[in-house]
């Protein structure tokens, strides 16, 4: 099934799950947008047919609900892409007896067998490297379910051969848990999707998981969507904390195009907040005070951490029981990693000998900073972005 | 109904913003992440919650350390504006910009109201069914 070399993946466009997947999602493969109630998950199937049609890759979109123009006008908010790229079945001008210009249509929208010799006839003629059906809900609410399963394996078969990668969009509403563990099985990776709502904040987040024994299987990545720039992932708040001084104002700075610190006579007195966009990756980054008069602020910023950039100074190992204390005043189980910063004075200790004297437990990540140079802060944030998505 | 909790909190942000004198208004949580804001391009909103969240955060902790009683809000009297962060039940923080001669009275009666529908539209969305998810 999996192969080497570009032109056996499929990018998803979102950088550090492309990197896990080595490349993207193998050709032919089988991708089920599963969650049981209306969420977000169109947006990542839009995301990767745009994806697909601007790298030049012929992507079929088969779309039960928009009219194609509609269709069309709502993808183009993922970015500029050829037209002819993406190739639309249209499902639903025939209903509405308009004309379309779509080279595939879908005449009677109450024949299952019918509906699916279109899009396999598109596949054939297509040979699409991406296929989006949106969504098998449509199909398991008009029809049998044994005569949808058929189709749905039929799908999936021509697809195969022409080694596309498929997403099949399915909200369930009506099928068992029996049925649902046959779906799963006829995919290859299966991403679900949840919306939750906290403190008049909607977050959207999705899990990969292949199902493959030992495959890849990601924690809940939240991501967030903006008008032509498509799906990113989202993290709603990086603290940056560590001891007085150790450089945590300097490691927001140079993180951020644009940042601010309530800095008072050198010291934060307030916090740092700026944010980040790197490789696919979107950020909020608040940097805390060092010095303990000014712990409470860590009560009002210490929720929803999605996982936290402890500074310390490497030559100052007196001050590493403070950064441990630190750690725990953002609460438990929140992923992180140690910045050994200001590597570039005399007698800075090793990553190693800081984990030793820190008493990390074992594979935390230590890397080595110099903040005022911008060396080595963006590789800790993308090694801490791989561990709050479950990757590394 | 959480679906449609963002649109309806803008338009009681809209609503204060009619006021005459209000120049901004957005609302924060808590803890320094944004709702929803009617802001000018000109004003960073994300950064302004956070600097409200501080502010609100630290008079509160001003007000309980004085002895004050329950805190209700913080104004920032500048040369050309008042900036108000007014809490909005247990999550959120109103803020609300006024020029420094505004009639107050009306300001204050119109963020009180403001405050008072927030206040219930979080709350409603904090027990619906999705809350804990
Ligand atoms: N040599 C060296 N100096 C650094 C480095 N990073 C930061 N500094 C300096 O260390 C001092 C403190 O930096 P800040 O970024 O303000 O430290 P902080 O942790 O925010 O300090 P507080 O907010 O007071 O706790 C400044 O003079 C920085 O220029 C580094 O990597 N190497
Ligand atoms: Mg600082």
């Amino acid at each position: 099934m999996t192969g080497s070399g570009e032109g056996d993946r499929v990018r998803t466009g979102i950088q550090v799950l492309d990197e896990r997947l080595k490349g993207g999602f193998p050709r032919p493969s089988t991708l089920l947008l599963f969650s049981d109630k209306p969420t977000e998950k169109r947006l990542l199937a839009e995301n990767f047919a745009v994806q697909g049609a601007s790298a030049g890759e012929t992507t079929l979109y088969v779309d039960f609900f928009r009219a194609p123009t509609l269709a069309r006008a709502e993808l183009s908010r993922f970015g500029k892409y050829p037209a002819d790229h993406l190739v639309m079945v249209d499902a639903i001008s025939s209903q509405l007896m308009v004309d379309s210009s779509e080279a595939y249509r879908i005449k009677d929208i109450d024949d299952l067998r019918g509906i699916c010799d279109v899009i396999v006839q598109a596949i054939q003629e297509q040979k699409p490297s991406r296929i989006v059906i949106d969504s098998m809900e449509f199909l398991a609410d008009h029809f049998h379910k044994e005569a949808v399963l058929d189709q749905w394996k039929r799908i999936i078969d021509e697809a195969e051969r022409v080694r596309g990668v498929t997403c099949f969009l399915f909200i369930n509403w009506t099928y068992h848990e029996r049925d649902l563990s046959a779906i799963r099985a006829l995919s290859d990776f299966v991403v679900e999707f949840q919306s939750s709502m906290r403190g008049g904040i909607l977050r959207n987040s999705m899990r990969i998981s292949e199902m493959e024994e030992g495959g890849i299987r990601t924690n809940w990545i939240p991501y967030t969507f903006k008008d032509l720039v498509g799906v990113t992932v989202y993290f709603p708040r990086i603290m940056v904390t560590g001891p007085f001084n150790a450089g945590k104002s300097t490691v927001v700075r140079s993180l951020c195009e644009k940042s601010i610190s309530i800095d008072r006579m050198g010291t934060t007195v307030a916090f740092d907040y700026g944010s980040v966009n790197i490789t696919g990756i979107e950020a909020e980054i608040f940097g805390t005070p060092g010095q303990e008069r000014f712990e409470f602020i860590f009560k009002i910023f210490a929720r929803e951490v999605s996982g936290v950039l402890l500074v310390v100074d490497a030559s100052r190992p007196e001050d590493f029981e403070r950064a441990r204390h630190m750690l725990e005043l953002i609460g438990p189980r929140i992923p992180y990693v140690v910045l050994a910063n200001k590597t570039d004075l005399a007698g800075a200790l090793g990553p190693d000998a800081i984990a030793r004297k820190m008493d990390l437990p074992e594979g935390t990540p230590v890397v080595p900073t110099v903040a005022t140079e911008n060396k080595g802060v963006r590789d800790a944030l993308l090694i801490l972005a791989e561990m709050i998505i479950g990757v590394r | 109904m959480v679906d449609d909790l963002h649109p309806r909190i803008v338009a009681v942000l809209q609503e204060l913003r009619r006021i005459p004198d209000v120049m901004a208004v957005a609302l924060a949580r808590r803890d320094g992440l944004l709702i929803a804001h009617v802001l000018p391009k000109s004003m960073d909103p994300k950064r302004i919650a956070a600097m409200a969240a501080a502010i609100v955060g630290t008079s509160e902790m001003a007000a309980s350390e004085m002895g004050l009683g329950a805190f209700f809000q913080s104004i920032v009297d500048s040369g050309h504006a008042k900036m108000l962060a007014t809490g909005a039940g247990e999550e959120g923080i109103l803020i609300t910009m006024v020029r420094t001669d505004a009639n107050m009275g009306l300001v204050l009666l119109s963020v009180g109201k403001a405050v008072q529908a927030i206040t219930d539209l979080l709350e409603r969305a904090a027990v619906a069914p999705e809350a804990d998810a």
